[in-house]
């Protein structure tokens, strides 16, 4: 029950996916990831958070991170009931889980670009 | 994991979706699959592209700015017109609301995230096949739809070719009335009508087995047999022969001609009728009231060889106004909504009601609307009536020789014994001889007539011993002309001989016809101190000889009958 | 089925008989029951007995029927046909040619 930060098997899977555009990808995300976040500190009304949450939800499953795709899924679904209440505790626990993954992701990148020189391709 | 070996051709594949990643990720996975891929980052974008490049599936995210999936599978669609364009609805969601919502806009599919190679692979291959499906559907429509258009013109042709087959009818005679769809024909609906050339009417009003060109087909040998027969004015017995013979031998086995045949004769005031698998024909008599019906008697033409067809006919007196009136099957099996036929039950019902003869047409086409709701176009009526003989103008004859070559001074002498008098019919013959004297061609009509008295004369009365006064009456004249087949067939002696003698007069010519007969001759003092009237059933023969030749006088006992015809000198 | 066949044991005589609507629908199963016989029988029925209705392709089929089986010389009967069907045979004198029992 315990949620995965990230989970590895998904990563392999990308990898042989996307091939050499694998750390593409892991940029890319990244790179949404940080504007997803921005959004959901600043937008007030109920319905974009929710959207937001939404997106961000289905990118981090599709990627792997379990617990901030969990996250994002209690958020989407707070964010449909009044009052808003406790938001912005969850938005702080998805910061944080952010901060814990994004290193992992960062250190991945850095893994495939070393391996990818050292690896003979055909 | 392996790679899904494409097992269908490379598609060309939109993916509308607004995650960057995720859309990376989704393109890199369809293209392993071995798949074109075109990219959208929201839904206008994505009908912007599908407008563009047509792409043949498209992996939708629900949830897009500026134009949601929804709109933009729901505009996609629209662009898409008949063709299948499956859309792949990407989501999250997993209410049964939002899933409802998927469908309403016209998506055909969803795969959740995050995305599974295999089960995306799968969903491509199934909605590809549904795609490949329609197309095939649509083709399908569209190749039966054009070879309808084919089958459509080539009945056009058909039809124009029968039409000028068709021309030298008289269906336009002021004393028929018809109802008839234009497409009649290729329903195997036949209607013909021809003056012979003594003036009387030849009807036949026909129905070929099966539908189509195939029905329509058997239709013109039958029309050029029935105009070219009666032109030359060959009788109604004898037609049918060889109509019946014709189709017998091009027909399949499996096809023939239900038909009525009339023969109206305006100068004898009766009618002769063949019904050979048709619906019942009705002879009005406007004194009585009463409807004779004209029964079938005999197997459809086509269907019996040559030597077992019966060519015997039916011969009814008819008063001024009097009318037949003829009907195809569509009439009887018209159909209502609960399966019911009209039948003839109903048909005798509006008979019943008809007060004014002339609408019977209109109450008729009126009763089978008001039963079945709307008009079939498979029904055909036509109404015959008796009228003075100088009221019709049957068109003059068209010779096709210059009429430089023409005898002028001959005879030649006939004697028809009984083997032939059985069998054979000289008439057509002789008037065909006769018509090569231009002088007569102006009076080819008098001059088949008189011919036909005289020889029928001839042969009833003098060789077979009929007794004219049997013609009294309706009962009457069935037994006279069931009396006379009789003695025809049984007939081992006698002769009737015909003598022609054409010779030069002025600048024009006479023509002498002379008839003789082995019967026993009859009172000819008592017969010619009778007055010239038209109107008695019987008897009328000497009379229409004396009105329409010369010089008519009988001798030898009234054994031998002899007329002239003159001409002038032509113009 | 709406085509039935039965042949009798030694195969001298074929009963068809038909059921329902004696229409064009019934075209190939008629023709099967009888081309490919072999040895030809000398005699031939139609049962009518549940046949509701005959029409100008059934007439057609009797003469292909007829043709097989010698034509002029076909000994073949039509059997049990209720009302509707006897007055179509009537009409069309189809009685002539067949020996409708």
């Amino acid at each position: 029950m315990a949620d995965t930060h990230l989970n590895r098997d998904v990563l392999s899977a990308l990898q042989e996916v996307m091939g050499d555009e694998y750390s593409m990808l892991l940029d890319t995300f990244l790179a949404d990831s940080e504007e997803r976040l921005s959004q959901l500190h600043e937008t007030g009304d109920a319905e974009t958070l929710g959207a937001t949450a939404h997106s961000f939800k289905g990118s981090c499953s599709n990627m792997g991170a379990t617990r901030l795709a969990q996250l994002c899924h209690e958020l989407e679904q707070r964010s449909k009931q009044k009052p808003l209440s406790g938001i912005e505790r969850l938005v702080g626990e998805i910061d944080g889980e952010f901060a814990i993954v994004r290193p992992l992701y960062e250190a991945e990148r850095q893994r495939s670009l070393a391996q990818s020189t050292t690896v003979q391709r055909f | 994991m392996s790679i899904v070996q494409p097992m269908l051709e490379a598609l060309t594949i939109l993916i509308a979706e607004d995650s960057a990643a995720d859309r990376m990720l989704l393109s890199s996975i369809v293209r392993r699959q071995g798949h074109d891929v075109l990219t959208a980052a929201n839904g206008a974008e994505a009908v912007e592209a599908f407008r563009q490049q047509r792409p043949q599936l498209v992996l939708m995210d629900a949830m897009m700015p500026v134009m949601d999936g929804f709109e933009a599978a729901r505009q996609i669609k629209d662009l898409a017109g008949e063709t299948l364009v499956p859309i792949i609805f990407l989501t999250s969601l997993s209410e049964s609301e939002a899933l409802a919502r998927c469908l309403e806009a016209g998506g055909d599919d969803f795969l959740a995230k995050p995305y599974n190679q295999v089960i995306l692979a799968a969903k491509i291959k199934a909605m590809d096949r549904l795609r490949r499906l329609q197309a095939t559907v649509l083709e399908q429509r569209d190749q039966i739809a054009r070879h309808h258009d084919y089958l459509l013109n080539e009945q056009r042709v058909a039809k124009a070719v029968f039409d000028k087959v068709a021309h030298s009818g008289c269906l336009n005679a002021p004393n028929i009335r018809y109802l008839q769809s234009p497409y009649a024909l290729f329903n195997g609906d036949l209607l013909l009508a021809a003056f012979t050339p003594a003036g009387d009417m030849h009807v036949l009003l026909g129905d070929f087995t099966g539908h189509g060109l195939p029905a329509a087909v058997g239709a013109m040998p039958l029309a050029e047999v029935f105009y070219g027969m009666t032109a030359k004015g060959y009788g109604l017995a004898e037609t049918l022969r060889e109509m019946n013979a014709k189709l017998k031998r091009i027909l399949p086995v499996d096809m023939f001609c239900c038909a009525t045949l009339l023969n109206l004769s305006f100068q004898r005031r009766s009618v002769e009728v063949w019904n050979g698998g048709m619906p019942d024909g009705y002879l009005h008599s406007i004194a009585s009231g009463e409807r004779t019906p004209l029964k079938a008697r005999h197997l459809p033409l086509g269907v019996l060889n040559p030597q077992a067809f019966d060519d015997r006919t039916e011969v009814y007196p008819m008063a001024l106004g009097d009318r037949v009136f003829l009907l195809s099957d569509g009439v009887i099996d018209t159909c209502d909504a609960h399966e019911r036929l009209f039948g003839v039950e109903r048909l005798q019902q509006v008979f019943a009601a008809n007060r004014d003869p002339d609408r019977l047409f209109e109450e008729i086409d009126q009763a089978l609307r008001d039963f079945r709701g709307e008009a079939r176009d498979d029904v055909s009526m036509v109404e015959v009536s008796l009228v003075e003989a100088a009221q019709l103008s049957p068109p003059a004859l068209v010779y096709s020789d210059s009429g430089q070559s023409c005898p002028l001074d001959w005879s030649v002498s006939f004697e028809f014994r009984a083997a032939t008098l059985k069998r054979f019919n000289p008439l057509p013959y002789l008037l065909q001889l006769l018509l090569e004297v231009h002088g007569l061609r102006a009076q080819s009509g008098a001059l088949y007539s008189v011919l036909a008295e005289l020889y029928s004369n001839a042969l009833e009365h003098g060789v077979l011993g009929l007794d004219s006064s049997l013609k009294r009456d309706v009962s009457g004249f069935t037994r006279y002309y069931q009396e006379r087949n009789a003695r025809l067939d049984e007939l081992q002696e006698g002769y009737v001989r015909v003598h022609l003698q054409v010779t030069p007069r002025d600048e024009g010519g006479c023509l002498t016809i002379r008839v003789e007969d082995s019967g026993k001759g009859f009172d000819v003092e008592r017969v010619m101190a009778r007055p010239l009237d038209g109107i008695r059933l019987s008897g009328r023969g000497v009379s229409l000889i004396r009105q329409l030749g010369r010089n008519a006088n009988w001798c030898d006992d009234g054994r031998t009958a002899c007329v002239e015809f003159f001409w002038e000198a032509l113009a | 089925m709406s085509v039935v066949t039965e042949v009798s044991p030694d195969g001298q005589k074929l009963t068809i008989s038909i059921k329902g609507r004696f229409d064009f629908a019934k075209h190939q199963a008629f023709r099967e029951s009888y081309e490919f016989l072999q040895p030809k029988p000398d005699y031939f029925e139609v049962n009518l007995k549940d046949a509701t209705y005959l029409d100008s392709s059934a007439l057609g089929m009797l003469l292909l029927l007829r043709d097989h089986a010698g034509g002029e010389n076909a000994d073949i009967r039509l059997t049990h046909a209720n009302a509707d069907v006897r007055k179509i045979l009537a009409i069309s004198n189809f009685e002539h040619i067949f020996d409708v029992v």
